[in-house]
């Protein structure tokens, strides 16, 4: 019943997975709206102008101006992933053995709710630091749909708990709760007051640079742990501490090219390309990279959370072996859905 | 319900619990926008103020020009003073960021400009201080670009074309990019009547100062001072200067020659450009001096802007450190007045307002300076800086062959 190929788990995990993929564009759409002050382009809430918000004419939105093409694109698509929100909480229900990860389906959905709402507030306060505060929740509630899809995997089944020392995942952990940090200062250099002093703000991109500083270094410290081949416990952390190297390199680059596309190079001397170059004022390239560079800051909360989540939970190097070739032998699991009972089912972890 | 085995469950909610605790509980409502007093001006002019004196004397002022000219959000313009400004243009670009019903968009000045420039149009914005030039504060009513001598205002074109291309190697953002919306070409027109509105407002606050300071009856000054400075704006189109056509397509041989006299123009005392420039025109100059913006609130204030026990204590009005303005390196061909050489002429011909660079001393009558024909020269030297001469071709210039082309 509680095998790691029930189909029916399966289901749970494509749910959580689509409704994640979904909610990745949601937040780059999320900044666009930022990159382009555009929280203000449709003035009335939940409406549009007027309308009902699928009412309103596709023609007016597709050619419109950009910023109201963004934020209500931003609005359709939340619309959308709250639908499959829904969607995941009926088929978590209905399928999901564990109770701890039904309820955790419908704290996603209130938070994507309640991420609406605040949108809401936003537009109806006409209120900046509501805005702010969008956008530090929006990546949250990302990474709370990407838990749910990394706990309904089939890996996390097959995985217990790690017992003794958990270095790395200390390590993954302070990673995590960094990047989330680092998320909020970010969040506020891109919603910044006009009434902040220029010196508050330099204290901030300090403090970012500071933090992305810590992030890297705690970023290469996992890379070397987990490629110690002494260590065959680390193995299977490989690819999220693979794909956080990835991305904090990435990011990294893309910090530096956003501050480049917002306020051109401090270095502007060093070469005539430098020196010439002028910021295109909500342009396109720059509107992507400075939109990428928040986007990939989710990323680098999920990938985090994704280490910490493998690094909490091992799965056993023989079982993981086992687990492999019985999936090649296509075993049925027929009987063990028949004798299905949600009620019977245990609440807890494992 | 949550396990020990899954501690980055835990904080993840609490963290979300904080979040939604923050926005409904730490005041999140908007405040109306209000001009911030230019309280560094005050401390300037007098030093022996107390904190809480500079901060009244400030606000006084500040009051009497929001009579006025209104606040961010309902800025307004005297009927008695001459009539510079688009009010309903000034009003799209005032207030805060968004469209009404009718899908018109408002704010324009917080969407784009106010990050660097602050609501005030002081060069106070969130990022000024990390930024290589500071923004430009127009309260001065100085601005660096622009057609007309040092001394007069600028022209409504020559803000246009600023918000059009912007300022290469700067923050200034080019938005002509953008110019392909009708909408947004109308946006550039709006900005530009806003930054005369900002600086008009921002040099009748740093007179009517200076009237408090002088201890004259500033409620009756204010309107004169408004009437003076607002003159000086409407003035502006008949000081400015069209420079005429220049060669872009030389004979090899008279260029050269144009060039070595350019060359001789640039290294001769009578310019002193090397001073700055340095002999090779890459900036190396011995010459260093600070702009106007810092000269305000330091030199003329009696305050070495090169001691830092001297400048430090004015932070707390507002000043940022003290940055010299360096002599361009013009081998790098980056004029941020224009690559045009068109525009060289004009940055030769007029200065730079507000910064060490002069304009050149013409020759008239008996008086010793430069002709019309060495300007030329001294154009095509600097021009060749940039644009080497290879033998036997004329530097490839296709963007001034376009300009004067659509001249």
């Amino acid at each position: 019943m509680n095998s790691p190929t029930n189909p029916r788990h399966a289901l749970v995990y494509l749910a959580a997975a689509l409704v994640t993929v979904l909610t990745f564009p949601l937040i780059w759409l999320g900044g666009l709206v930022t990159t382009h002050d555009a929280g203000m382009a449709v003035p009335d809430w939940p409406g549009t102008f007027g309308y009902n918000l699928f009412l309103y004419p596709i023609s007016a939105w597709v050619y419109g101006p950009f910023d109201l093409f963004v934020e209500h694109g931003h609005r359709l698509l939340a619309s959308v992933v709250g639908l499959f929100a829904i969607v995941l909480c009926v088929i978590a229900y209905r399928n999901e053995s564990r109770g701890w990860l039904v309820k955790v389906c419908f704290l996603f959905l209130g938070a994507i709710i309640a991420q609406g709402v605040l949108g809401g507030v936003r537009v109806l306060l006409d209120a900046r630091t509501i805005a702010m505060i969008h956008g530090c929740s929006g990546p949250l509630v990302f990474a709370l749909g990407s838990f749910i899809a990394m706990a309904s995997s089939k890996r996390w089944r097959l995985a217990s708990p790690k017992t003794g020392s958990n270095g790395l995942g200390r390590v993954a952990v302070m990673l995590l709760v960094v990047s989330i940090g680092q998320l909020f200062v970010g969040a506020h250099l891109r919603h910044s007051l006009p009434t902040w002093r220029p010196l508050f703000f330099m204290s901030l991109v300090h403090t970012h640079l500071l933090m992305a500083t810590l992030i890297l270094l705690a970023v290469l410290y996992i890379a070397v742990l987990v490629r110690n081949s002494a260590n065959s416990d680390n193995r299977e952390l490989r690819t999220p501490a693979n794909a956080l190297l990835v991305i904090v390199i990435l990011q990294i680059l893309l910090g530096f090219a956003t501050w480049v596309a917002n306020y051109a190079t401090p270095w502007v001397e060093l070469t005539p390309w430098l020196a010439k170059y002028t910021v295109q004022g909500k342009g396109f390239w720059e509107s992507m990279i400075v939109t990428g560079h928040q986007a990939t800051g989710s990323l680098l909360i999920v990938c985090s959370l994704w280490l910490a989540c493998r690094a909490y939970r091992r799965v056993p190097v023989e079982q993981s072996a086992e687990h492999s070739l019985a999936s090649l032998s296509n075993e049925s699991e027929s009987t063990a859905r028949k004798s299905f009972r949600p009620e019977s089912v245990s609440v807890g972890v494992e | 319900m949550f396990s020990k085995q899954i501690p980055p469950l835990n904080s993840f909610f609490l963290l979300l619990l904080a979040l939604w605790a923050s926005a409904f509980f730490s005041g999140c409502t908007p405040q109306e926008a209000s001009f911030r007093p230019n309280e560094l001006h005050v401390a300037s002019l007098s030093q022996d103020s107390t904190d809480q004196q500079v901060s009244e004397l400030a606000k006084t002022a500040s009051n009497h020009v929001e009579e006025l000219f209104g606040t961010p959000d309902s800025p307004k313009w005297p009927s008695e003073i001459a009539d510079i400004v688009d009010m309903v243009k000034v009003k799209r670009s005032a207030g805060p960021v968004g469209r009404d019903k009718s899908k018109v968009e408002y704010g324009l000045f917080r969407k784009h400009c106010v990050q660097c420039h602050g609501t005030t149009g002081d060069g106070q914005g969130p990022a000024a201080a990390l930024l290589a030039p500071y923004p430009r504060d127009f309260r001065r009513g100085s601005f660096k670009f622009k057609s007309t001598p040092i001394g007069k205002k600028p022209t409504h074109s020559d803000l246009v074309r600023t918000l059009e291309k912007g300022l290469p190697g700067t923050g200034m953002p080019a938005f002509g990019t953008l110019n392909h919306s009708v909408e947004f070409a109308e946006d550039i027109d709006a900005l530009a009547h806003y930054v005369r509105y900002l600086s008009v407002r921002g040099e009748v606050e740093r007179r009517v100062i200076s009237a408090i300071v002088n201890q004259e009856n500033a409620a009756e000054q204010a309107k004169i001072i408004a009437s003076k400075v607002a003159e000086s704006w409407a003035m502006a189109d008949s000081f400015s200067v069209k420079p005429p056509r220049l060669i872009t397509t030389w004979v090899p041989e008279d260029q050269t020659a144009a060039i070595e006299r350019g060359k001789a123009i640039f290294l001769s005392e009578l310019t002193a450009c090397s001073k700055c420039h340095g002999k090779l025109g890459d900036g190396n100059g011995t010459s260093q001096d600070y702009d106007e913006w810092t000269k305000d609130w330091t030199i003329r204030a009696g305050i070495d802007p090169n001691k830092k026990a001297e400048w430090k204590p004015m932070k707390r009005f507002g000043a940022l450190k003290p940055v010299l303005d360096s002599a361009r390196n013009l081998t790098l061909g980056a004029f941020r007045g224009g690559e045009t050489r068109e525009d060289v002429y004009l940055r030769i011909v007029l200065g730079i307002e507000g910064s060490p660079m002069p304009a050149i001393a013409r020759k008239e009558n008996d008086n010793p300076g430069i002709t019309e024909e060495g300007i030329r020269d001294l154009v095509e030297y600097v021009y060749s800086l940039s644009n080497p001469v290879t033998s036997g071709a004329a530097p490839s210039n296709e963007k001034g062959a376009e300009h004067e082309q659509s001249n």
